[in-house]
């Protein structure tokens, strides 16, 4: 049993059309397993990618491939943690992933 | 909603970009494939899920009109989700209805109709025979805004 999700690429598609990735620091909130991290992340010079879900986070290290470790980190926080640690003006591009709700 | 785009807003660069992706707040049809048959079985409509993307919406309304954001971009694609079996179907929506949920009440009032829709989709695949595919689809909305 497989569950395939978007095996068109229309999200892919549709991301990639919206910004240039390529040498940007991205932060991404709401990212989950990684499902939405893994369509840009290889295109960008940094990744944080934050959820509130640990079971997911967890999820999402396990599958980061390995020539994305250098530039890909997982975090489970809330983003309204994670913004009161964090500086401004950090960030070249955010990307809520299905989390604006 | 809208203290997270104001935060966000600080925590982006003067020349960043704010790219938003979140479904349109509507039913998701559900379709049953077999060679080139469709069968259109009904739709998941989850109605935690399309208030909250109502809200995403209405807060998107509010940080343009608050001069926080513009947007720069948009547009709307189809997300698709292939399943082999209603069995499987369920336990992917049952998943998402927990992850997702707000309360307590909202499972519960989510949950029974979400199952009654697998029930009667487990039916029609039953019925349809081997190779039958399930398919759920989604129009999801992106945009690209600019801090302003």
């Amino acid at each position: 049993m497989t569950i395939r999700t978007d095996p068109e690429n229309n999200e892919t598609r549709a991301l990639l059309d919206m910004a240039n990735f390529g040498g940007q620091h991205v932060l991404e909130i709401g990212c989950g397993d990684g499902r939405v991290t893994w369509l840009y992340a290889d295109k960008a010079a940094h990744v944080t990618a934050i959820d509130p879900s640990a079971k997911l986070i967890t999820l999402a290290r396990q599958e980061l491939p390995s020539h994305l470790q250098d530039h890909v980190e997982f975090h489970n926080a809330t983003f309204e943690d994670f913004a009161t640690a964090s500086k401004p003006s950090a960030f070249d591009i955010v990307i809520l992933s299905w989390s604006l709700c | 909603m809208v203290h997270a785009l104001e935060e966000i807003h600080r925590l982006l660069k003067q020349a960043g970009k704010l790219i938003d992706i979140h479904p349109v707040a509507e039913p998701s049809p559900i379709e049953i494939h077999l060679g080139e048959k469709i069968e259109r079985v009904g739709d998941l409509s989850v109605r935690q899920w399309c208030s909250d993307y109502q809200h995403a919406d209405e807060a998107l309304t509010e940080i343009k009109q608050r001069g926080l954001f513009m947007i720069e971009r948009e547009g709307i694609f189809n997300s698709l989700t292939y399943y082999d079996s209603a069995a499987e179907m369920r336990t992917d929506w049952k998943a998402a209805i927990d992850k997702f949920a707000r309360d307590a009440q909202s499972i519960a009032e989510s949950a029974p109709q979400a199952e009654a829709m697998a029930a009667r989709v487990e039916e029609l695949m039953q019925a349809a025979g081997s190779g039958a595919e399930l398919i759920v689809g989604e129009r999801v909305h992106i945009s690209r805004l600019k801090p302003i």
